[in-house]
């Protein structure tokens, strides 16, 4: 019995081996990839966007060989991350989310934004709210009364976020939204996973407390999973079974 | 009259005491983002492929066409195929001096490299080309720290050399703020 199961395993090993020759890492010459909740770069068509300590930049990429700068614009001190959806950018930034639509020629025009106490915190969002995380914890900046927290805004209407629910956290790092389904990261505290289906009433589906998670990106099934010590590979097509698929140690 | 006047200084004197021994802003957390020294000697501007190695520290992850690019701190980008997520498999590492961020599109990928913004061709990942550069994209880079940078950072040590910028890091117990 062993034995088969030891041959089996080596079968299934020299079967992936071979299945990774035939099909080598290749990079399509199209479409962009995706990034987690606390990137500072994102790619919308042929612009770039990025953002610094205080500025949004945008640069015209539709030549690789010949990048344009396009706008800097000063939008405040503390930006932390980029989001794009629509056509537009969600900021994240020590006082709040802010909003920018994409102009002709890459160039991001205020549309709006939803200020909060001064914390640390990244924000995914879908076509009606946005969801924020505030770090206290560990956030230099953060001023008294600075809590942890996740909030969902309604984003509805662009022009007039509205706080919709605002719930207690530990920790809170990046985010990942996927349809109905919320990962949440809270460093050494673990990974979250909610069913955010009513933003009045969201539901802890998980607390997976063995991993140190700093941000996820979600991929349709599977989730990447990064934090210090690994990056750890979910498979949650089965939301009632998230399984470990894979590690990768980090500084060993 | 005297020893009044004397315990309300003494008063005053212990709050202003205790209210700095309390600023809650002294508080070390485990772990931060925050700004960490970026040493280099040579040329900071010298991009290049090298083959894969250990994750040392790592901070952001990005996704494409079944490839993970994890970045190591400061250093570069860890290219993973994870064309089967139970055996992902560290295929090259892209050295990119000061770098705390990418994107990619096609087969271009977009990079700080400290204050320059770098197109780099990865369409064969043996041989990357720089195919164009913005120099002072990212203008503040410089130390001593970044213009208006409030927050935690990696205390300088003066036996690793010169500080060419600054980048963004997932801090351990970080000791040093402004």
């Amino acid at each position: 019995m062993i034995r088969n199961t030891l041959f089996l395993l080596l079968l299934t090993a020299l079967w992936s081996c071979a299945e990774s020759d035939s099909e080598a890492a290749s990079i399509s010459d199209s479409g962009s990839g995706v990034g987690g909740s606390l990137a500072r770069f994102t790619i919308v068509g042929d612009y770039l966007f990025t953002v610094d300590n205080n500025n949004l930049h945008s640069f015209d990429i539709s030549q690789a060989s010949d990048i344009r700068p396009q706008e800097s614009i000063f939008v405040g001190q503390g930006v932390e991350t980029i989001f794009p959806l629509n056509g537009f950018l969600f900021l994240g930034t020590q006082n709040g989310m802010l909003i920018y639509q994409i102009r002709p020629g890459g160039v991001p025009e205020f549309v709006s934004s939803y200020q909060h106490v001064i914390s640390c915190d990244p924000v995914v969002a879908n076509n009606q709210y946005a969801y924020v995380t505030l770090r206290a914890s560990g956030c230099r900046q953060a001023v008294a009364g600075a809590a942890d927290l996740l909030e969902i805004i309604d984003i509805s209407n662009l022009n007039n976020p509205q706080i919709v629910a605002s719930y207690d956290m530990d920790s809170p790092f990046g985010l990942g939204l996927d349809g109905q389904t919320l990962f949440l990261c809270e460093g050494a505290g673990g990974l979250k996973v909610f069913d955010v289906a009513d933003p009045q009433n969201i539901r802890l589906l998980h607390h997976l407390t063995n991993l140190n998670a700093i941000d996820v990106i979600p991929l349709g099934g599977l989730l990447l999973a990064i934090g210090p010590d690994r990056i750890v590979q979910l498979d949650y097509s089965d939301l009632s079974n998230i399984r470990v698929v894979s590690e990768i140690s980090i500084g060993v | 009259m005297n020893k009044i006047y004397f315990l309300l200084l003494s008063g005053i004197w212990l709050s202003l005491l205790f209210q700095s021994c309390l600023d809650p802003k002294l508080d070390i957390p485990e772990q931060s983002i925050g700004l960490a020294p970026i040493y280099f000697e040579g040329d900071w501007r010298d991009i290049g492929a090298e083959p894969a190695r250990p994750i040392k520290e790592l901070f952001k992850i990005y996704y494409k066409d079944s490839i993970i690019f994890a970045g190591e701190a400061l250093q570069g980008i860890h290219v993973i195929d994870n064309t089967d997520p139970f055996y992902p498999e560290p295929i090259k590492f892209i050295r990119i001096p000061g770098n705390s961020d990418i994107a990619i599109k096609g087969n271009t990928l977009y990079a700080n490299n400290l204050s320059s913004l770098v197109a780099i061709d990865i369409s064969d990942l043996n041989d990357i080309r720089v195919a164009s550069r913005v120099e002072n994209a990212f203008p503040g880079q410089g130390a001593p720290l970044p213009d208006g940078y409030i927050g935690f950072f990696e205390c300088p040590d003066p036996n690793m050399g010169a500080i060419i910028g600054w980048s963004e890091k997932l801090l351990k117990r970080p000791q040093c703020w402004r």
